[in-house]
């Protein structure tokens, strides 16, 4: 375990929460304030890992994927088209419509990947190039017929947005039922602490999901047999395939695999997050995965917290502008949204200077097999 | 057997490429087999009467065919919001009689401005409304290059009088410090929220500090102290503040485990985000720009009003005035408002509907003053 670069990635969390304590407390509890931006730092992060999940599982295989946005776009929009027409035209009850809207979006993330995967194995494309014309793909398809479909002549909507069949319920984790005996009677400050609590676990299954890949993951990719020649066919795909394990097809399932991740973090923006599409809705979280995946040196859990960095620097700079009123004058700076803005950029940067040790990624990334 | 590979994977990018950016350069929906057939236009609403000597696109040049394009902000036409409203009040001038033609584009990139501008201005359209601040300079430069275009800018203050622009500007402190003045009156936690594209554009910082001053405003007749918290979208790239529906989503949570009960969402599709968020959890969600109860339907059951920039019926007038030539350059001001409160109504009460008709009549005439400055100090 790489624990200087955790250490690092706490210390930066808790000073992001820290700053955010020391300002608001005037305003609203401590405990209140640190619950409710872990709840938005886990769920701004749900994306940012599952797509840098798909980037670990590409790359530890020896292929780039920047496809990672295009995947999560094209996704988000195929799942939440899938959920409109199940609950609309084929009239499916709210749980069987949304449900298959997440289950489309992995499908559509997966056939994304294979694109990739033939473009970028079997043909030998620069992954670069492959990656960049799955972006622009997805943009322009998912722009083309969201109109079309919604707007479009001939379309069943007939010009108007259908109310679409909502978001994946919260998953009930019983912190409530669990802390409560804990409070004596007529202690209300206590019972509001324990709402406070249960807001963090208060999540959605994707996002759920999502922390319980990324251990999954880690299994896979440092304990079973799979992940052993995943890790060979990235790094020496010539000694793996001496040794009989067939390099083309283990780069193909490990690109599927990243495309059904990608798939998935689509799903979270219009299935769990917010109801609807619009187009490019994903706003460059793919590339911000690449960078957690990079921050995270390709591994899962790394990349998890690096996710989780740019979730509390997100939360940050919410939370700093919501207590604007009582920051004190001193640090007016501060009451500047773009100040609190350039926080995940000036982390970003900080991070790429290497001041937490060198990342390293897989000798044969980005390098296709040739027998 | 290596080149043979190398060149079907390039035939197949090329394919990709090309298939990718047909819809997304042209960005048209192939509706109705239009007369014209100029490659970046959208045949939109083109006539579709009978024609016996129809007019098209080609015939713009002539002074007796009165054309009228629009160019969007980055962003669709069908935004739910800003473009929406504005090609509403072009399609209407149709609708009146005063526009022959009606053509829109459609902008993907900050770097076509000019360009798309230029499609409309070479084909010889008499009347090209910009949507949006970003397109000011655009637009002023656009002015010189076709000194007989009366340009339309929807949203662009002009610091300076420019010969053929018309800057379509609405008081958005007016605006939001109507929904200010209902969601403090409505709130029962007495806190309310905001969330906003980047503060960096005027308008958007007119409305939060609108909003502000109309709780303040409110807070005074009511005799209560409602905490406003107002956050702005600034960790994106300029252009990407506005269409971020997922952190306009979780910045409304954040504000509602803060005890906000009563959310704006102002700009565009980040704002979307956050009303329906606000809709979901239960609490008052207050649109922008348009009613966009007609436009959200997930958010409709709890949505309180919007603030509105009477933008369609502006862009009608402003097109009419063009035609008929009284049209006056540099800062024309149209008129803000508030939507019904349709599904809530029944929440509303009688004295908090009065106080709002009252603060709206008051705004119109003068005698309610929101305080608030042009720009950003």
């Amino acid at each position: 375990m790489d624990w200087k670069r955790f250490g690092f990635i706490a210390i930066i969390i808790v000073v992001l929460f820290g700053g955010v304590v020391a300002i608001g407390q005037v305003q609203q509890r401590p405990l209140l304030i640190v619950t409710s931006m872990l709840a938005t730092t886990i769920a701004v992060a749900t994306p940012l890992t599952l797509g840098a999940l798909s980037g670990v599982f590409c790359e530890r295989a020896g292929v780039v994927n920047i496809g990672i946005e295009g995947m999560m776009l094209a996704s988000a929009f195929f799942g939440w088209l899938a959920a409109v027409y199940m609950f609309h035209v084929f009239e499916y009850p709210t749980g069987v419509s949304i449900t298959a809207g997440a289950l489309f979006a992995v499908i559509t993330g997966m056939l994304m990947a294979l694109l990739h995967a033939v473009l970028s194995i079997t043909f030998k494309v620069d992954q670069i190039i492959g990656g960049t014309v799955i972006n622009i793909l997805a943009v322009g398809l998912t722009g083309f017929l969201n109109r079309q479909m919604f707007f479009g002549k001939g379309s069943v909507f007939e010009g108007s947005i259908p109310n679409s069949p909502g978001v994946l319920r919260a998953i009930h984790i019983p912190i409530t039922e669990i802390l409560s005996p804990l409070c004596g009677a007529n202690s209300p400050l206590c019972v509001e602490n324990i709402a406070a609590i249960n807001r963090v676990f208060d999540q959605k299954p994707i996002a759920l999901s999502a922390i319980l890949l990324v251990f999954i993951s880690h299994y896979v990719l440092f304990n079973t047999r799979w992940g052993l020649r995943t890790r060979a066919v990235g790094e020496h795909p010539k000694a793996a395939d001496t040794v009989g394990i067939n390099v083309i097809k283990m780069r193909y399932a490990n690109v599927l695999i990243g495309g059904a991740l990608a798939g998935l973090a689509g799903a979270y923006f219009t299935i769990e997050s917010v109801p609807s599409f619009e187009p490019l809705l994903t706003n460059g979280r793919g590339f911000i995965s690449l960078a957690a995946m990079i921050f995270g040196n390709w591994t899962p859990i790394g990349a998890w917290a690096a996710a989780l960095v740019f979730g509390a620097s997100s939360a940050l700079q919410i939370n700093m502008q919501i207590f604007r009123a009582v920051i004190p004058p001193q640090l007016a700076f501060l009451q500047q949204s773009y100040i609190v803005g350039l926080v995940p950029y000036i982390l970003t940067m900080i991070i790429l200077t290497g001041i937490i040790g060198k990342t390293t990624p897989p000798a044969a990334d980005g390098v296709p097999y040739d027998k | 057997m290596k080149k043979l590979n190398m060149m079907i994977a390039l035939l197949v990018i090329a394919s990709v490429v090309l298939a990718a950016c047909t819809p997304a350069a042209t960005e048209a929906p192939t509706q109705a087999p239009a007369p014209t057939e100029a490659p970046t236009e959208a045949p939109t609403a083109a006539p579709t009467e009978p024609p016996v000597v129809e007019p098209t696109a080609a015939d713009c040049p002539k002074a007796e065919v009165f054309c009228v394009g629009l160019v969007t902000d980055v962003g669709k036409i069908n935004d739910k919001s800003f473009n929406q409203s504005a090609w509403e009040g072009v399609l209407q001038s149709q609708t009146d009689g005063v526009a022959d033609i009606v053509q829109y584009i459609e902008t993907t990139d900050a770097k076509d401005y000019a360009k798309n501008i230029g499609t409309f201005g070479d084909a010889g359209f008499d009347v090209i409304v910009t949507v949006g601040f970003a397109l000011g300079e655009a637009t002023v430069a656009a002015a010189a290059t076709y000194p007989d275009v009366n340009f339309i800018g929807v949203d662009q203050f002009q610091a300076a009088e420019t010969d053929g622009v018309a800057g379509l500007n609405f008081p958005e402190d007016q605006a939001g410090f109507l929904v200010g003045a209902l969601a403090a009156s409505m709130s029962k936690s007495h806190k309310i929220g905001a969330v906003c594209g980047t503060d960096v554009v005027p308008p958007v910082w007119r409305f939060g500090e609108g909003y502000k001053a109309g709780a303040a405003y409110a807070d005074g007749m009511n005799g209560t102290t409602t905490e406003v918290f107002v956050v702005y979208h600034s960790d994106v790239g300029f252009d990407k503040t506005f269409t971020d529906p997922e952190w306009g989503a979780q910045t409304a949570t954040s504000m509602m485990d803060n005890g906000a009960d009563a959310i704006f969402g102002c700009g565009g599709i980040t704002g979307n985000g956050a009303i329906t968020a606000a809709a979901q959890a239960g609490a008052y969600a207050i649109g922008v720009d348009t009613d966009q109860y007609l436009t959200l339907p997930e958010a409709a059951p709890r949505m309180l009003s919007s603030a509105m920039k009477l933008i369609t019926p502006g862009v009608a007038e402003l097109i009419a005035a063009a035609k008929d030539g009284s049209i006056t350059y540099g800062n024309v001001f149209g008129d803000a408002g508030y939507a019904p409160y349709h599904d809530v109504a029944g929440e509303v009460p009688a004295e908090v509907s009065s106080m709002m008709e009252t603060l709206n009549a008051g705004l119109l005439d003068g005698s309610v003053v929101t305080n608030v400055p042009p720009v950003k100090p």
